[in-house]
């Protein structure tokens, strides 16, 4: 069944969106570009990053365009000084929330949070680095989970629950100490639910969760594949 | 067990309820809140029932829940039939005899009469309880209760919690009856949209459009909830409501349920609240067996089930979305809205949360129309709204008021301000996450839209009272420190930048900030609050973000001088008497050492830290008393008259010129540089003093002919010896300051030619010239300015002021006057216009001036003088005044009254304030303020010309010497700095060994004043008034020191 057809602006121009699209896809399928961090296409959304934050005019409030739905007659923005400013903090308390080091990053030239802080232009943090001391789960057979890259964009656990159906991925306490745990908080080498698929780290836009034996700038995610199963799920 | 099926049984259970409520015997109710509970309302109860028991008399006794006055629990009320109710406060389990003796004497005791209540105004019902007992206030006379509207709390206090017949013998549960009968769930909705009801949890949405929309979603089940997981620090509302009169609560659930329908109902409630969750439990189970819950409820066909869930208590439950994760079993993290729980919610149906508060509205919305609900609050912002009163005022407790009060009624009309001469600084609205409102903008009406336009919100309605001793940099840093630790960590803004932001604050409050933090947070504050996911994250900046913006010299103190005024931050601070002391002295160290038997080296720890040791020994207002820890054991160490001790030990003993000896050899080797001070007064010397220690050239340039500035020509021989005074000024001499007299700076002396010929100009000249009042007759002969007065006294001029003298004004030049002119054998009146509580004088001044004989004439203002045939004073007339609001310094506004009354005099004391000449200023390019003072880099002290700082008098207004002394010293360092460019100021300073071994028992003996003389005998003549401590007693109070300067090293995990 078609959906109704809806018109809205995006950087003044004015398109055509279907009813029901978030923002993001409207933006997207309009060639608009509007930078993500946590989503991934395919996956449920949840707004967790905020670097797709838009202005909608009439309102102060900023939106997520990866959550909202868009809605007939509205006006977006999605860049301005102001965005840009906060996009760029944002990806900046990512970058000193953890342990950050590309240098000896398996996904080194091929990070999602790599890329975005360079399109953003980011040259340098404002804040002091927390240093966490944080381990690194080397129990799995043929991944490593590594919480010093995590920036807790929960990828992995969508598509686990999503795409896999086995849920080995839920984030622990909260706050500052949020934590991704597999199971029950079992090592992941002893997750008794995990098929070893795979997928959650094909989504994982950091190193944080990679194959082993990978060296710095070895590891190249399949993250279209992950969207395409998730699709082709989705659609049955 | 009746269950009601028709309005027979319900009419009956009311008379049943009511039979209770007033019965044909005494009925004593206790108030069994948390509150009552935490001051020992239980053991009272049971003393009561006991004694009841015991004395065979025919007395019901009952439970209720809070009244809202929590600072006079325990409460009590006490019926007899046909009689108002009476209530009690603080009563405590002992006074159960008094009580029932008055019983039958129909007379309480007097000490515990609170108010009474003749009639109540229950909304659904009006209850009488009898008239009488005229000398007991009616409880809406009583500060605390003027203005408030019960509405919300219409039951609580009044009524056992945990017996629905009382609630239905109010009125209650016949909204509900109504709203089943009519069977006409839309208009309902539309007598609640009428209304113009507002969310009570804080965001403050239409309630009848929420209702609307929740109708109107098509699902074969929908749930109703209530949220109660009120998790705000200072904030209780919800508990109180809840504990006081559950049934307001599910009254109004279920006629929610019914216009929406919803057949499952959930009341989300903290854990934390176990007196809530069984009296809730209670209710609901009661509500069941009386028909009003389950199936067909009243016989109208109509199925509710509610139940009750605990939250584990995750503050950011409070947020609809996390509670309904959190009740769906998952952590408690919000979702992005929308979709709106009205369109999906719990468990993927629609959803309808409200507030507590909310829900207890609409009983009476529906009882009494929408129109009625209106006329109570602003038109925006329409009925009233429960507020915790919490934090430094006199008064605290539940509070509901309309919306729209001004903030500055409840500070100061109900809560009756902060007490104890203490100045409120802040208000806290909305809990953790609301903004702290600065003392000058309490005129702000309430209601969500005022609120948020400074930057504050109305949240669920905490309201926490700050006053100066609190540190707003800490406030902040406490309130993010909360907010922190709450967030889920979903988002990236409020789980790193919250973290971000505390650290910095953090590092502010630790005495590690750096300049560029300021801006840092308000960046990081601005994207928290515009980006966050849900409500939690987006108001969690707010306290950081006011405080920046309201107190951002606070800030500033703590980063730029590492100082925190309020002596909240530890590691800004020696000790909270250091810290409060305008020199920073190091007070345990000198008190230490005199104990060790090291009289030389207490008083050299002294003379560093203060050159005037004798003479503000005997003068400062000393600050430190009101610091002094010890305060909460027995009363303040007598840290003042200890080094007035060392002082004069030292000053009237051989021990004098070895001193000089050993303070000339600590002086830093010549610099070169050259320095002019203007004026010689406390200000002047003190930074000279310094300047030359730090080995400085410098010359002070005085108007007068002798040194002291307003120690030497204002403060009267009997609080200040000359001879001590000349003692000091020797030892200021001695090290090396040289002085020119009669040389006015400015005029004798042109600023331009100083500045040609010295590298940096200090600018101490005081505030010597009276203010001067215009009213009729001030150009009679016989009309005299305060310091011009004091200062020919001080110069043994003669006098001639008549027999009796009217002295108008508060601040110690009015005392001094006063005090100087009993001594030459006049009848002295002060004429004040405020209270004696509000004077500026020192307490101890006020109260020899009064015991020496001095009238003192409050609530007086000047209306004319009246003079005489040849031109001289007659007489004084006076306006009584009487207070009204309170103004912008906290204190009643004086309103002249019609009563005048006059009072014979010779002469005419006018000391009303005193200001400085300003021309010359002008004349050469010094910046002045307007409120007349000069223009000055607060830390600095650079006035706005190159090479010029001024300090004192001349940049505060008229202060005292302590404070005019701290300006001083701050001068000096920054003036070394800026002339060599290094940071010298420490080595002035040696380390001297003195014990860091904490007092294992505090010393038990008691303070020690210095003696002074019989008060008629010394107002005859100008001997000192108040001796100085024997050794003895100096060395006893050394000892009570409990040395917060030392700190236990405790090793964090």
């Amino acid at each position: 069944m078609p959906n109704k057809t809806i018109s809205v602006r995006i950087d003044g121009e004015l398109v055509t969106a279907n009813e029901g699209e978030t923002i993001l896809e409207a933006a997207r399928a309009n060639g608009k570009h509007i930078p993500t961090l946590c989503y991934l296409k395919g996956l449920s959304a949840v707004g967790a990053c905020r670097v797709c934050v838009v202005e909608l005019a009439g309102t102060d409030r900023l939106l997520p365009a990866c959550t909202t739905p868009i809605q007939d007659g509205m006006s977006i923005k999605t860049s301005s000084a102001k965005l840009t400013l906060y996009r760029r903090m944002a990806v900046e308390l990512l970058l000193v929330e953890r342990n950050h080091i590309c240098s000896s990053c398996v996904s080194n030239s091929h990070c999602e949070l790599q890329a975005m802080t360079q399109s953003l232009g980011i040259t340098h943090v404002r804040y002091a680095y927390n240093n966490p001391r944080l381990q690194v789960d080397m129990t799995h057979p043929r991944f490593v989970l590594d919480h010093n890259r995590c920036i807790l964009c929960t990828r992995c656990v969508r598509t686990c629950a999503e795409v896999e159906g086995a849920n080995v991925w839920e984030v622990a306490s909260r706050g500052i100490h949020s934590r991704i745990v597999s199971d029950m908080m079992d090592k992941w080498g002893q997750a008794k639910s995990c098929t070893n698929c795979g997928k959650c780290v094909q989504a994982c836009p950091t190193g944080a969760l990679a194959e082993k034996g990978m060296s710095v700038m070895e590891m190249v995610k399949q993250t279209d594949n992950v969207t395409r199963l998730a699709e082709q799920r989705a659609s049955h | 067990m009746p269950r009601i099926l028709d309005i027979g049984v319900f009419n009956a259970v009311r008379e049943s309820g009511l039979a209770k409520l007033m019965p044909a015997i005494p009925r004593i109710t206790v108030g069994m809140g948390t509150c009552g509970r935490g001051n020992g309302a239980e053991e009272l109860y049971h003393a009561l029932n006991e004694a009841i028991q015991h004395s065979g008399l025919d007395v019901m006794l009952t439970g209720v829940g809070c009244f809202g006055s929590c600072f006079q629990e325990p409460l009590v009320s006490v019926r007899l039939p046909g009689s108002p109710l009476l209530m009690l406060r603080h009563v405590q389990a002992n006074d159960t005899g008094r009580i029932l003796e008055g019983l039958s004497a129909q007379k309480m005791p007097s000490d515990l009469l609170y108010c009474k209540i003749e009639e109540w105004d229950h909304i659904t019902a009006h209850v009488r309880y009898g008239q009488g007992y005229p000398d007991i206030p009616q409880w809406n006379a009583i500060p605390f209760f003027k203005g408030q509207k019960k509405i919300v709390l219409r039951n609580c206090g009044l009524i056992n919690p945990s017996d629905i017949e009382e609630y239905i013998a109010v009125g209650g549960y016949q909204a509900l009856y109504k709203v089943l009968i009519d069977g006409r769930p839309e208009t309902v909705i539309e007598q609640i949209k009428a209304s113009r009801l507002r969310g009570r949890g804080g965001a403050g949405f239409l309630t009848g459009n929420k209702w609307d929309f929740m109708a109107k979603a098509k699902a074969d089940t929908k749930y109703v909830i209530c949220n109660a997981d009120e998790g705000d620090p200072g904030a209780y509302m919800n508990r109180n409501e809840i504990e006081g009169d559950p049934h307001s609560l599910i009254e109004g659930m279920i006629v929610g349920a019914y216009v929406m329908g919803s057949t499952e109902g959930i009341i989300y409630v903290r854990a934390e609240y176990p007196l809530a969750v069984s009296r809730l439990n209670k209710a609901i189970e009661q509500a069941r067996e009386y028909g009003m819950l389950g199936q067909n409820i009243l016989d109208r066909g109509f199925n509710f089930n509610l139940q009750l869930v605990q939250g584990a208590g995750a503050f950011v439950c409070g947020e609809e979305t996390a509670l309904i994760a959190s009740l769906e079993g998952f952590a408690g993290r919000p979702h992005p809205r929308p979709p709106f729980p009205a369109q999906k919610g719990l468990w993927g149906k629609p959803t309808n949360i409200n507030n507590v508060e909310t829900w207890c509205n609409i009983a009476p919305i529906v009882s009494r129309g929408p129109a009625w609900f209106a006329e109570t609050g602003s038109a925006k912002s329409p009925g009233t709204k429960v507020f915790s009163l919490v934090g430094k005022v006199q008064n605290t407790g539940l509070v509901e008021m309309p919306l729209g009060t001004p903030l500055k009624n409840f500070i100061y009309d109900i809560g009756e301000g902060a007490g104890n001469g203490r100045h409120v600084k802040a208000v806290q609205t909305g809990g953790p996450s609301g903004g702290c409102i600065p003392v000058d903008m309490l005129d702000i009406p309430v209601d969500y839209e005022s609120l948020a336009q400074i930057g504050s919100i109305m949240g669920s309605g905490g309201m926490v009272v700050m006053d100066e001793d609190n540190c707003m940099v800490d406030v902040a840093r406490y309130f993010i420190e909360f907010t922190h630790s709450e967030s889920c960590g979903k988002c990236v803004p409020c789980r790193v930048g919250l973290n971000k932001a505390l650290r910095i604050l953090n590092a502010i409050t630790s005495g590690n900030g750096d300049v560029d933090h300021m801006s840092l947070l308000d960046e990081l504050g601005r994207m928290i609050r515009e980006c966050s996911l849900c409500g939690l994250g987006q108001s969690a900046p707010n306290p950081v973000l006011t405080t920046l913006r309201h107190f951002r010299d606070e800030y500033e103190d703590h980063i730029v001088a590492h100082r925190c005024r309020a002596g909240v931050c530890q590691e800004l601070a020696l000790s909270p008497c250091e810290n409060s002391c305008p020199l920073r002295m190091n007070i345990p160290r000198f008190l230490e050492l005199y104990q060790e038997g090291r009289l030389e080296d207490a008083f050299d720890s002294v003379i560093m830290d203060n050159p005037l040791p004798a003479s503000t020994g005997r003068v400062c207002q000393h600050p430190c008393d009101n610091r002094c820890r010890r305060q909460s054991f027995d009363e303040v160490v007598n840290m003042r008259e200890v080094h007035r001790f060392l002082a004069d030990s030292i000053y009237q003993s051989e021990l004098f010129e070895p001193m000089l000896e050993r303070l000339k050899a600590r002086k830093l080797a010549p610099t070169g540089h050259k320095i002019a001070v203007a004026g010689s007064g406390p200000t002047g010397l003190t930074a000279a003093f310094y300047l030359v220690m730090l080995g400085h050239d410098v010359t002070i340039f005085e108007e007068r002919s002798e040194a002291g500035g307003m120690l030497r020509f204002a403060i009267p021989e009997y609080r200040l010896p000359k001879a001590i005074l000349r003692r000091e000024l020797d030892l200021i001499e001695g090290v090396g300051v040289k002085m020119e007299f009669n040389v006015r700076v400015g005029f004798d002396l042109p600023l331009n030619d100083l500045a040609s010929r010295f590298d940096a100009v200090f600018l101490s000249i005081g505030t010597w010239k009276e203010s001067w009042l215009y009213l009729p007759g001030t150009e009679l002969k016989g009309v005299y300015p305060a310091l011009p007065f004091l200062e020919s006294v001080a110069k043994r001029e003669k006098t001639s002021m008549g027999k009796r003298v009217a002295v108008i004004g508060g601040g110690n030049a009015a005392i001094d006057s006063a005090r100087t002119l009993l001594r030459q054998g006049a009848q002295v009146t002060i004429l004040y216009r405020r209270e004696r509580k509000d004077m500026p004088a020192i307490e101890e001044e006020i109260k020899a001036a009064e015991d020496e004989g001095v009238k003192l004439v409050y609530l007086a203002a000047p209306h004319r003088i009246v003079g005489d045939a040849d031109g001289s004073v007659k007489a004084i007339e006076i306006v009584k005044t009487r207070l009204g609001e309170y103004d912008k310094s906290g204190r009643k506004r004086p309103i002249p009254t019609d009563e005048v009354q006059r009072y014979e005099c010779d002469s005419v004391i006018l000391a009303v304030g005193e200001t400085f000449d300003q021309d010359f200023c002008r004349a050469s390019g010094l910046a002045l303020k307007e409120e007349g003072t000069m223009v000055v880099d607060r830390f600095t002290l650079e006035t706005s010309r190159k090479n010029f700082y001024a300090g004192g008098d001349v940049i505060t207004g008229a202060s005292n010497v302590s404070n005019a002394m701290g300006c001083g010293k701050q001068a000096a360092r920054k003036i070394d700095e800026r002339l060599t460019g290094e940071e010298r100021w420490e080595s002035l300073f040696p380390d001297v060994e003195y014990s860091r071994q904490a007092p294992g028992e505090p010393s038990l003996s008691r303070r020690h004043e210095g003696h002074c003389l019989p008060a008629k005998a010394r107002a005859q003549n100008e001997e000192e008034v108040v001796e100085g401590l024997s050794a003895q007693q100096a060395l006893e109070e050394c000892q009570r020191c409990l040395r917060c300067d030392l700190r236990a090293a405790v090793s964090a995990k």
